[in-house]
């Protein structure tokens, strides 16, 4: 438990967010060091409960070991000389959703998730590691530029759906209101172009109140013969449209 | 079970705690038309005849007083859980669908509930139906279509 949590949130998430502020990507980068320190955790974990006895020598090296990973960055030891990066002085994280061992993932909403001292840092999207104007910046205009997918997603998700296709001026296609779900329309707008397979967007609004007494508006991709709001919301759930239209409540 | 009316009511027969903004105090209605919760929706089994299948191995279960936990959400892993008295409801599952969206089908005799931390509570009225998932168009290559988490 110990082992693959930590694991998880440290060297599937820090250590890669930290591999790509490296000058130039590296295929493979060995060291040791902090986040590691799933290793030492567990090893440290099965010494506290006494599930294994350790020898002077072991207890030593354990030792050495956790007081590196809770002083330094990355170090690599060689016959008389030790290097030792710096640590991040910033390293924000939110909990990994669906994470049952309570792992972690990076984010910041505004900022970099993880910085060092000397202005290096990385910015992370709720565990996706996006370019810097993505959490800082983000316009339609450099959306619409953006070829990888899933950073487009991440921001999208920051400026909001409706405020994007706003500012992007997408074209409406279709617009009726929501069966299920009175008072909220649904809105079929076609993709800007650039974007792969040709597609259009469907605009909807959630059934239910989110904490701050607002609906939320989201945004899904949907097949470019999608002739109306209806037919496409009905894909999305693999009916009909005239079957969707019958749709009596939404939560 | 008939005589739950609020949400409140089914969050404190059921055990599943809804968030606390949402109002506990609105009643849930019972319905038998299509009807969606979140990435989740709920159709009578007779618009997906001959969709929706058995298979070999397809089983059906009666639906515990403690729920099944039908799809867990990607945000904060808030599951969907279907709830109802005993011998009130049947869960059949896993189910042939060449959409690849249905969970399974649910044979409701008394009254069901859909409850959702974020979304509150629904009613199923008795009748068969399929709960099947969400999907949005992939971005990839083909455009294959991909599964909504909401």
């Amino acid at each position: 438990m110990i082992w693959n949590s930590l694991r998880t949130t440290l060297f599937d998430g820090v250590a890669t967010a930290i591999r790509r502020t490296l000058p130039q990507p590296l295929s493979t980068v060995s060291w040791y060091g902090q986040q590691e320190a799933h290793r030492v955790g567990y090893y440290d974990a099965i010494r506290q409960c006494g599930l294994v006895g350790f020898g002077a020598l072991d207890s030593e090296l354990l030792d050495a070991q956790a007081a590196l990973a809770g002083a330094t960055g990355w170090w690599w030891a060689f016959e008389r000389v030790c290097v030792m990066a710096e640590r991040p002085c910033e390293l924000h994280t939110e909990p990994s959703p669906g994470g049952s061992e309570d792992e972690r993932r990076l984010h910041h909403p505004n900022r970099a998730a993880i910085e060092y001292p000397d202005g290096t840092r990385s910015f992370v999207h709720h565990g996706t590691i996006v370019p810097e104007w993505v959490v800082l910046d983000p316009t339609a205009e450099r959306i619409g530029r953006e070829r990888n997918v899933e950073i487009r997603r991440c921001a999208i998700e920051r400026i909001g759906w409706d405020a994007y296709i706003e500012e992007a001026a997408l074209t409406l296609v279709d617009r009726t209101g929501d069966p299920g779900n009175p008072g909220c329309l649904l809105e079929l707008y076609d993709s800007p172009g650039g974007w792969g397979a040709p597609g259009r967007i469907l605009l909807a609004v959630n059934g239910s109140l989110e904490r701050d007494g607002t609906r939320r508006r989201y945004g899904l991709p949907v097949p470019a013969w999608a002739p109306s709001a209806l037919d496409a919301a009905g894909w999305t759930y693999g009916i009909s449209g005239s079957d969707y239209a019958r749709l009596v409540r939404r939560t | 079970m008939n005589a739950l009316h609020t949400l409140s009511d089914i969050t404190a027969w059921s055990g599943i705690d809804v968030l606390e903004h949402l109002d506990r105090e609105v009643s849930v209605p019972v319905v038998d038309g299509p009807q969606a919760q979140g990435d989740l929706i709920v159709v009578p089994h007779s618009m997906l005849t001959g969709v929706v299948t058995r298979q070999p191995w397809t089983r059906t279960v009666p639906v515990p007083a403690s729920g099944i936990e039908l799809l867990r959400s990607a945000a904060g892993g808030n599951p969907h859980s279907l709830v109802a008295d005993e011998d009130a409801c049947t869960w059949t599952a896993p189910v042939a669908d060449p959409r690849g969206l249905a969970l399974g089908i649910v044979e409701v005799t008394g009254v069901a509930y859909l409850v959702h931390p974020e979304h509150g509570a629904t009613g199923i009225a008795p009748g068969r139906y399929v709960i099947g998932r969400q999907r949005e168009r992939g971005t990839g290559l083909y455009g294959a279509a991909r599964l909504v988490a909401d």
